[in-house]
Formats: C-alpha cells, structure tokens, sequence
C-alpha cells in the first residue's frame, strides 16, 4: 500500500541510489533524444536532396548573391561533416557558443541553441519569454481538468449504471472524439464572436501586464484543452475506481464496518489515484512542450505557436530548439513520476 | 501566412507637398497641398469610403497622444538597413532618413521623388556613372551629433556588402562599381569602399558600373539612411537605431513591441515630408488578425502596420455596414498577382498553347481568392496602375466578364496542334492559400478546354532558391505554369518589370523571370529606358516593354491586389501613400 | 480510450495491463471466449450503433469515388468543381443564406470558390479511413512483434526493447510528424505527390504508435509464457519461433483486436490534425482537417464550413471509440 515506508527506514540509501540511476538514464536519454532529432532535421533533408545551400539559402535573405550564401555555409559550418555539427550543437547546449552579428561576435550563453534563421534572434531567450504563454495554459488548463475529470470519473463509478454515469459516460466518449480546434473554433464562434462574453483568439494577455486580462483571455482555451482530458480522465477514473472497489481490501474494509465515505476516500480513491497522478505527470510534461493546436487555435504566442510558425518558415534552429526542450519536459516528467513512484511504493525499486 | 514577404515594393517616402505647409507645421496645416476637407478637425466624421484614396482624412494637426500600430506578424528587422517589408520601408521612415524620399501626397503626385536628407535632387555626370548628392547641414542623430556623409558611405556599405545584414534588397551591390570590397565588417578601413566618396562631410558621390538614371529610386531605399560606424553592432544595431526621424527608439523587444517617442533633435525645418504629432507610438508584433481588426473597428488602434487589410469576417461586417465602410479605403498595392508559363516546358514553347491559357482561364474564378473585387482589380499587363508608366490594354479579350473566351482558347489549342488539350504542371507556394486556391481555380477553368492541370506544392520557404526560382528543377518536373506575385521596390516600369523580364537575369537559382522569357527586344528597351535622363520619354518604354512582355503571351496577370483597410475615427491626418499601397505612417496623428 | 491530440497519447494506455488481465482467461462452461464475448458485445446497444456507423463509414469510404465516379458521381457534384456564380465576390461567402445548403448541394458550399462540401466530405472519407487503418495496421504489426519478441524472451531483449519504447514515447510526437511531412519534396522513394504523402503519414503515425500496442502486448505474453501449454510445447520440443506464432500470438488477438480499434480513431485525429497544420495531403484532394484549416478564416462569415468536417470527424472517431469500448467490455469480463 502506498506510503507505507517509514521514514528513517535503511531504505534510504537504496532510494537516492535509484534516484541517481534514474537521473543518469534520463540524460542519456535525453542525449539519444537529442542525437535523434538532430538527425532527423540534417540528415533526412540530405538524404532527400538539400545540399548546404540550400540550407544556407534560407538564412540568407531572398535576391542573396552566390558568395553571400556561401559564406553563410561557412559561417555556419553547414558543409561540415554531419557528427561534426552535431558535436558543436550538443557542444552550444552545454557550454554556448560565439556567433557573429557584424562587427563583433555575439556570445550565446549556455545552453545555445543557435539563433533563428528568421530574426536572428536567439532561440533560447525565446524559447524562455513563450514559455510563461504555455505555463499558464498548461498549469489552468491542468487544474480545470484534474479537478472536473477526478470528480466525475468518482460520481459516475459510485452511481454506476444510472442516468447521471451514462451521461456523463457519453458526454466523455464525446470529449475524447472530438478535435481541439474544432472545440475551439466553436467555442471562439459561439462565446467570443456571437454572445461575446469572452474576448476572441490572440487576446492573451501576461499575467505580469493584467491578470485580469490575463484570466479573462484564458478561460476559453482552459475549457477547450480541459474538456478533452477531463473526458479522459473521467473514464481513467471511473475504470480505476470500478476494478478498486472489486478488490478484496476494499470488501475487507466495508466488512469491518467502516463508513462508506471513508472506504471510498481513503480506499478506492487513493488506490485509484496513483495511476491517475502518474499519467497526469506525463500529460503534463507533454503540454509544456508546447499545446500546439489549441495555442494555434487560440492564437496564443506560446511554444507550440512558436514550433509551428517555425516549422512553416523552415526555420531550422527554432524548430530543434523547441522539439528538444519539448523532449526534454517528457523526460522529466517521466523521472518525477518514476521518483515519486519509488518513494511512495518500495516494491518499485527492486524491480 | 499572411507575410508579404517577398518583394516589396516600393520605396521610401513620404512627403508631402514640398515645402508647403509641412514645414515649420503652421498651424491647420492639415490642409497642406492636397485637397484636404475643410476645416481641420471637425470633419471626422464626413469622410467616405476611399476618401483616404484621393485626400487627407481629418487633417488635423493637434499634437500629443499615443499612435497604437499593430502587426500579425514580426518585422525581419526594423534595422533600416536591414528589412524588405514594404510596410517597414514606410514605418522605418519616422527614424530614419534616407537621401531622398517620396513627397507626401496623395494620388500620382505621391510617386514623385523628393529630397530628404539631401538638399536636392542628385546630379547625374554627363556619362551617367556618377551621382552626387549634396546633404542639408545641420540635420542631428538623436543624440545630437550632427550626420555626416561618412555615415550614408557607411550605411551603404553595411547594407550591401555584408554577410550578416542579410534580409535587404542588394542594389547597390549590383550597380555600384566597388569590385572587390569585402566589406566593412571584415575590412574596418571604409576608405577601402569606392563605390561611395565623400569628398567632403556633406557630399556622397555614387560611382556605378553603368548609367542608371533612375538612381534617385534607389537612394530612396532606408539602406542610405545614415549610421554612425562607431554605433553599429551589426545585426543588433535593430535594437539601437540611432534615429534622424521624428520619433527614435524608446524600447524594442524583438517580435513584441516597438515603442518610440518623440525626438527632440529632429528639427521640422529640413523635413518637408514628416510631421511629428503623436508623443509616443507603440507597435504590437505577432497579433492575431481578428483580433486586429476589432481592435481597429473599436478605435483601441489605430493601424495595421501590415496594410493588408482586414480578414474576411470583417471584411463581410463592413460590406454590409454603410458606415464601416466609409471608415475604409480600398487602395492599390504595389503587387500584381500573376502566373508564368515557362516558354521552355512543353508544350509552352509554342505561343498558341500560352494563348489557349490566356483565353481559357476564369479570372473571375481567380479573382475570388484575394477577396473578390475588394482585394484586387482583375489585370490584363505585367505592370501594376500605381507604376509610372502604366498603360491599360488587354491583349487577349477572355470575354465580356472575365470568365474565359472558351472559343477562342480552342482555336489557340488547334493552332499550336493540341486541339484536345494537354496535360501540365502548375507550381504553388503551399503554405499559401490563396495561391493555392489561384491554382485550383486554374485547373477548373482549363479543364474546360482539356488542359488538365496537376497541382504542385512547394515550401515558400525555398520556392525561388530550389523549385520555381531554378530553372533545371522547372524544366525537370514539368512545370508549365507557376503561380507568383510580385511588388516593386521602387514604382517604375524598370524598378517593377527588370528582375521579372529581363532575359539577362535569368538565374540558376532565385530566378524571377520564371517565363524564362528572353527577348531582345525587350532586353534592349529595359538598356535604353534605364539611359534615358527624361522621364516622360522612359516612362513611354516601360509601357512599350509591358506591351512586349505581354505579347509572349508567357505571363498571365490575375489581380492588381487591391486591400481593404480600415481607418478609426480617431486616426487623424491620415491618406493613402500611392508608393506604398497603405497609410503615409510619418503623418499620422491621433485624435485624444 | 483514445488518445488526445494535444498531447500524442501516451496517457490513456498507461495501465492496459491492469485492464485487460484476464482477457485471456480461462473459458468458462465450455464456451469459447469469442462465443462469450459476442453474445457480451450484442447486448450493448451503443457499441452496435458504433459498429454499423463504421461499417457504413467504410463503405462510404470505399465507394466514395469509385466504381465509375462513385456515390460522388451518383448524387450529381464532383469534389473540385467551383461554382463562383453561387458565392457573393464581396463577402467570399454563399449567396443564398444556410451556406448555400440546398438539394444540390446538401451540405452547403465551400466559401470563396463555392465546391460541393456533400463531394468533399465524402471524398475526405477516404483519406481519413484509409491513413487510419493503415498506420494501425503498421503500428499493430511493429507493435506486436516487438512486444511478444520483448515479453517472451525478457532479459536484455526485454530490457533494450522496453527502453525503445521509452525513447519513442519521449519524442513529441506530432512536431516531428509536422516537421518531417513539412520537409517532404513532392518526389522521393519512387512516389510522388499525394501518395508519397500518404505513404509517409501513415509510416510516421504507424511508426511512432507502436509502443502503444507493445505495451500491452508484452505485459501479456510475459504471464502467458508462464502457462502451461507454453510449457507443454515447449517440452514437446517446440522452437521460439513456433511457440511465439502458433502459441502466443494467436491468444493474443483478442487484445490486439481491442487495442487496434482504439488506435484507429486516434489516427484519424492525427490525421486530421496534420492536414489542419497544414501539412496533410495536398489540395484539392479534400481532406477533413484540411477544410477545417481553410474554415478557420470563414469561421465568422460561413461556419456551416467548419460545422461540417468537424462533425464528420467526430461522428467517425465516436463511432469507432463506442465499437473499440463494446469489444473491450465484451473481452474483459472485469471491465463492465
């Protein structure tokens, strides 16, 4: 049963060894992730037919004479040997790079991703100021769900079978079937441009500039992007809850004359929720890496309109950076959750 | 998408009426040359629709405010020497002064050059190769220092001669004679640059491979706006313009926000084009374009800085509000959308085949894509109606209405031995729409006459440096018909139709005479036009040259692009710059 | 359970094999597991309405556009026939009110060029059906293999297996669908046009949806190595190779069959979702997410343009997630 390690318990040393395994396999991880997709964005194009001026070509401007491409090929070394360039990219992440911008180079601090080919600005500091747009998307959008998703997932299994579950069932298959920037556009369409009660698309607003504005902004697209995981997470929950209360301790409980309230809370909803949490985690991990259909839908600047406007101005370093950092909040997720699964449930570590 | 990138057009300038009322901003002065409504002030809200068009709107010339632009999407740069965004040509003028720029009128007067940081008009030598221009003493950075003819020198030669400023036009490159200069990032020493000499601080003389008597247009072009070289920082010199304008740099976050205020070193006295009414202009990148458009329609901005005009939501709002609409001007721009026939895919080669296509295709049908009538006019020459030298003519009728001469695209297809039609490809810009619904508009209307067309997609991204801009690619894949449009950077026959026709400058790659059209005749005109120092008879030879072009019947004109813009209440002081199809953005006031 | 789009979905697969435990279970009264679970699968009425929407879908789907001209052809419009005359030039939308919905034109028409949406959506059928089932069918076949070759032999097979599968379900998914369907030049692998795209689609989605079906696939094969007709084959002196074809697999249909229906409504929101960024099959070959992408600009002015590919999509994946839910409850007796 969770939570049943003492705490000084000569587990300890086995929890921080398996901690920093963890920790170890998650950068590698996130190396062969990086190695990957690097890969991917060099070597597919090359392998299709793209030669270093072409590539150069789209960071020169248009009209660009022959020898202003090439000396972006050498500025940017894209006729180096594919490893070559990777080894100076994974060598920009971790210890940052020198670029020149005219008369003087520019220093692009650790971790560099290069600069855009589009503003020649870097990627990193840009990647930074999207990412608050995503946060708080992702983090409003999160609680909307967790809360709604949980709280009739746990309505639906205790009324099993009655028309509030069915319902509430159906309204869920719905959810989960329908695109995001359908619900979108019509939520946009119905409460924004007809009733008017919400602003429209590209309202976001900081939260720093007015958080009243910043609220207002974000109510359609939490709902939106809420309502498909809620529907999600309603029948994760309502499935979880359903096989929990079948099993032997929870009979055990009831048998033993404890209140329902406190068979079903302290029980079957706890039992139930360690998976939840856990799929959460990775749900969330996802979405940091950018909501690219709702941020589209909602023209909000976070990271996923970011990627995709790169990827739609071939933008190379933009889409990498982004595609890494995206990889990199999963990783983490990933090891949050294997940590926490750890320290909760001591069997885990064994294993 | 909704990017002009490419080719933009046009020039620089503003003006307005020479030294009339701009100078000195005599009070009322709104009225200046140009028809202007009466009363200044008041008059706001008589205008009507395409007022904007032919006079100035709510001439006023009340000072204080905040002017609010904004833009879907991000400049490449507001370093003026650095950007080709027609838009930014327009806007970089309230902080940077080029040698010359456009005076500040309304209509066809609007495309007449006058100077700006140079006292006159430059001084072509009797054989054509050099060009001085003298500068207005006392004209101050914002800091105060005074400009030298050092730093147009300078500005040349970071714009044009640099690896690193890379998103501008490279005309200077191309026409002056400074074979071998690497630079003046590589090469610290400027003397070293002898395409420019400044004899002294307050003369510039141009030396150029051959005459070109156009030259004023191309001093209009922000890049001879001055730099310090002791300022520049290359591609960050974006965030520390030093301005000559009447607005300079207050704070800039790149693809946020741009915020000026008022310069106080700028002195109305040398600016005849330039009025300096707001206290600060703020500018939004990255907007969203609905949400553009309502702000606009509420007053809560005042421009689009894009000067593309509204989305087609607002657009239906408006045609079917009496009142929007008189809020709204419906101008040229520079663009003429078109498609090439490449004269070296079969069966192209053969003229009837061009012409079957001239007659068969639905330029209704095309029309549609860009907004109907409100967003362009539907075209019949390469050369746009806001290019000097414009001629309208039409060489092959396609009927009554625009929709196809069916019958005579038959007789074209028997001529050129294929009266059953063929099969081709047309090229597109993928991630275009409206091009892309361009295309299908084509395969519908010639499928009527047999032509079956197959559409093809290419990533704008690359589109003239790999696929359509490559001729080997074109004639590989078969592509018979490409899609494109096309902006001048300055609004003359030779600035609109040379990159286009020129059969000299048919690439390998970033080609844009995609017809691949290469004519004597019109190789010839484009020599002689670009020699002739009189400008009525030149002007005559950019219409002989568009009367050529067409007649290869290789390119296919769609729309003039027209755009529908809206103008709030509160935006005062306001008409359309004919150089730049939008607002004349250094005149702009706001009402309080 | 489907998987969102936002995120590529690894959420709901999470603990399949705390779902489906038992679904190879032992028979009970002399009735197969199929019997069982057939006469399971009739009483539920919402997983019939789903399946005869699929089956009618697919049809649809199939007879769309042949033979000669198809339903398309049978109900008078073609798919990219524009009609200007019918659209107002001023506004881009329809002249008549409703989207021009009319007798001809049961769905309305397509703002700005005004072509038969009824045409379209059928025509968008296709695609949608067919990206689908193919990408489930490369993820079930890469799936499976991987995860019985990973269940059944463990140690450092399972262990490397197990491990790809973490790689891949940290990548984020739909950029590198985006970027690398962005990259695609019109001619390469000896395809060319739209099916080249199609073909890479259904790779990319197939490809990176394997871990899915893996999962589930190795959990059981890890307890079904353990029963005894595995040991019985074996000590009969059965190969790997036969035990794993002829033993394993084939009890693990039942899963695979489940977790494949399921995985079909999520490939067809990854498709649409592509074509809505952009970067699905080109027009005009009409695509669902494809009209959605252009109805976003009409939206305002014609939302019969959006209404109508959205609904499609929807009613498609509900369809297929009630069929997908009604097998698995059907299978798994410890579901319902």
């Amino acid at each position: 049963m969770p939570g049943s390690d003492p705490p000084g318990h000569p587990g300890r040393t086995i929890v921080v060894a398996f901690i920093v395994r963890r920790v170890i396999a998650a950068v590698l991880m996130l190396a062969v992730v990086s190695a990957a997709t690097f890969a991917i964005f060099f070597l597919i194009p090359r392998a299709l037919g793209q030669t270093p001026e072409g590539m150069a070509s789209r960071y020169v401007g248009r009209d660009a004479t022959p020898e202003a491409i090439q000396g972006a090929v050498k500025r940017m070394h894209l006729d180096d040997p594919i490893l070559v360039q990777y080894g100076r990219f994974a060598q920009g992440i971790v210890a940052g790079q020198d670029y020149s911008l005219g008369p003087k180079k520019a220093e692009c601090p650790a971790p560099c991703f290069g600069f855009s080919f589009n503003n020649n600005q870097p990627v990193w500091p840009t990647l930074l100021d999207r990412l608050p747009a995503t946060l708080s998307l992702a983090f409003g959008a999160a609680i909307v769900w967790l809360i709604s998703g949980v709280g009739i997932g746990v309505i639906s299994a205790l009324r099993r079978g009655t028309l509030l579950d069915r319902t509430a069932m159906t309204v869920a298959l719905a959810g989960v079937s329908l695109p995001i920037y359908f619900t979108g556009l019509v939520s946009l369409s119905v409460f924004a441009y007809t009733l008017g009660i919400f602003p429209g698309g590209g309202s976001y607003t900081p939260i720093t500039q007015n958080p009243v504005m910043w609220f207002q902004a974000l109510i359609l697209p939490w709902i939106t992007l809420a309502f498909l995981y809620a529907a999600l997470y309603a029948r994760l929950t309502r499935a979880g809850m359903l096989e929990t209360m079948s099993e032997d301790y929870i009979r055990t409980a009831r048998a033993k004359g404890l209140k329902e309230s406190t068979v079903v809370v302290k029980h079957a909803l706890r039992a139930t929720l360690t998976p939840i949490l856990t799929i959460f985690g990775l749900d969330l991990g996802l979405l940091l890496g950018g909501a690219v259909l709702t941020e589209s839908t909602f023209s909000i600047q976070g990271i996923g309109k970011l990627v995709i406007d790169a990827i739609r101005g071939n933008d190379l370093p933009v889409v990498l950076g982004v595609t890494l950092f995206a990889a990199f909040f999963i990783v983490l997720a990933n090891l949050i959750v294997d940590i926490l699964y750890a320290v909760v449930d001591p069997r885990v570590r064994l294993s | 998408m909704r990017k002009i990138n490419v080719l933009t057009l046009a020039a620089m300038g503003t003006t307005l009426a020479l030294g009339l009322a701009a100078c000195g901003g005599t009070a009322g002065g709104g009225g200046n040359a140009t028809t202007g409504s009466g009363a200044s002030g008041a008059a706001a809200s008589t205008a009507k629709y395409n007022d904007g068009y032919t006079k100035v709107v709510n001439p006023s010339d009340a000072k204080g405010g905040t002017l609010k632009f904004a833009l879907t999407d991000e400049p490449d740069s507001v370093d003026p020497g650095n950007t080709y965004y027609a838009w930014n040509w327009d806007f970089t003028r309230l902080y940077a002064r080029p040698l010359m720029t456009y005076a500040a009128e309304p209509g066809d007067a609007g495309l007449k050059l006058v100077p700006d940081l140079a006292e006159g008009a430059g001084e072509a030598s009797a054989d054509g190769l050099t060009w001085t221009y003298k500068l207005k003493k006392g004209i101050k950075y914002d800091d105060g220092t005074e400009v030298k003819a050092a730093d147009v020198k300078y500005a040349v030669a970071r714009s044009n001669f640099t690896d690193e400023l890379t998103d501008g036009p490279k005309y200077f490159a191309q026409y002056l004679d400074a074979d071998g200069y690497k630079g003046p990032y590589k090469d610290k020493n400027l003397d070293d640059f002898k395409g420019v000499e400044t004899p002294d601080d307050y003369t510039v003389v141009f030396k150029l491979k051959h005459p070109f008597a156009e030259f004023d247009f191309l001093v209009a072009n922000p890049q001879t706006a001055p730099v310090p070289q002791a300022k520049d920082t290359g591609v960050d010199y974006e965030k520390t313009v030093a301005s000559t304008g009447p607005f300079k740099f207050e704070s800039y976050e790149v693809g946020k926000q741009l915020n000026l205020v008022r310069n106080t070193n700028w002195d109305q006295a040398t600016d005849t084009t330039r009025k300096q009414l707001p206290d600060r202009i703020e500018v939004q990148y990255k907007q969203n374009a609905e949400d553009i458009d309502s702000r606009l329609i509420a007053g809560q901005i005042q421009v689009d800085l894009g000067g593309t005009g509204v989305q087609s939501a607002a657009r239906a709002k408006i045609v079917g509000d009496p009142k929007l609409k008189d809020s709204t001007d419906n101008p040229f721009t520079p663009f003429n959308r078109y498609a090439m026939m490449s004269t070296q895919v079969k069966p192209f080669d053969n003229i009837e085949c061009r012409k079957a296509v001239q007659y068969a295709t639905d330029k209704v049908a095309t029309q549609a894509p860009w907004g109907g009538p409100l967003g362009g006019e539907i075209g019949t020459t390469a050369m746009t109606p806001t290019t000097v030298g414009y001629k309208a003519f039409d060489l092959f009728p396609n009927g009554a209405d625009h929709t196809g001469d069916l019958a005579k695209a038959k007789e074209s297809l028997a001529a050129c031995g294929q009266p059953n039609g063929f099969a081709t490809n047309i090229a597109v810009r993928g991630d275009r729409t409206k091009e892309v619904q361009v295309a299908e508009a084509m395969q519908a209307s010639l499928d009527r006459v047999g032509i079956k067309l197959t559409i093809k997609k290419y990533p704008s991204g690359d589109w003239s440096a790999q696929y359509a801009g490559k001729p080997d690619f074109v004639h590989k894949n078969n592509l018979g018909i490409m899609v494109a449009g096309w902006g001048s950077d300055w609004p003359s026959g030779f600035g609109f139709l040379s990159q286009i026709v020129d059969g000299r400058f048919i690439k390998p790659s970033g080609n844009y005479n995609m017809m691949e059209l290469n004519d004597k005749s019109v190789n010839d005109l484009l020599d002689k036009g670009i020699q002739t120092t009189d400008a009525t008879a030149r002007n005559e030879i950019w219409a002989e040259v568009d009367k050529k072009v067409m007649e290869s019947a290789a390119f296919l004109p769609f729309v003039y692009e027209k755009t529908l813009i809206f103008r709030p209440s509160n935006l005062t002081n306001v008409y359309v710059h004919p150089a730049y199809g939008m607002y004349d953005y250094t005149w702009l006031g706001v009402q309080q | 359970m489907t998987a969102p789009l936002d995120v590529s979905g690894q959420a709901m697969e999470a603990q399949p094999e705390a779902v489906l435990e038992g679904v190879g279970g032992k028979a009970i009264e002399g009735r197969s597991l199929g019997q069982i679970a057939w006469i399971r699968l009739k009483r539920d009425k919402a997983a019939i309405i789903g399946a005869f929407v699929v089956v009618f879908l697919t049809l649809i789907a199939i007879f769309a556009e042949r033979p000669f001209g198809g339903l398309i052809a049978l109900f008078g419009d073609l798919p990219n026939v524009p009609h200007n005359n019918l659209i107002d030039p001023m506004t881009s939308a329809p002249k008549a009110g409703w989207g021009g919905i009319s007798l001809e034109h049961p769905f309305g028409l397509e703002p700005v060029n005004g072509r038969d949406l009824f045409a379209r959506v059928l025509s968008g059928a296709q695609i949608s059906l067919l990206v689908a089932f193919l990408a489930t069918l490369v993820s079930v076949v890469i799936g499976a293999l991987l995860g019985v070759v990973a269940g059944f032999f463990g140690g450092w097979v399972d262990t490397l297996i197990s491990r790809l599968m973490d790689v891949f379900l940290a990548f984020p998914l739909l950029l590198f669908a985006i970027a690398i369907v962005g990259a695609l030049p019109d001619q390469a692998l000896g395809l060319q046009g739209n099916g080249l795209r199609i073909s890479v689609i259904v790779f990319i989605i197939g490809f990176f949806s394997w871990p899915y079906i893996a999962r589930i696939v190795r959990g059981q094969t890890l307890s079904l190595r353990e029963r005894e007709f595995v040991d019985a084959a074996r000590s009969l002196g059965a190969g790997n190779g036969y035990i794993i074809f002829r033993e394993v697999l084939p009890n693990l249909v039942a899963p695979i069959l489940v977790y494949a229906t399921l995985l079909i409504p999520t490939n067809i929101l990854f498709e649409a979702s592509l074509s809505f960024l952009g970067v699905g099959v080109n027009e005009p070959q009409a695509s669902w997410g494809g009209m959605l992408t252009r109805a976003v600009d009409y939206y305002q002015i014609a939302p019969h343009f959006m209404i109508v590919p959205g609904l499609a999509i929807f009613i498609t994946v509900m369809a297929f997630n009630l069929l997908g839910d009604g097998l698995r409850d059907a299978l798994d007796p410890r579901a319902r």
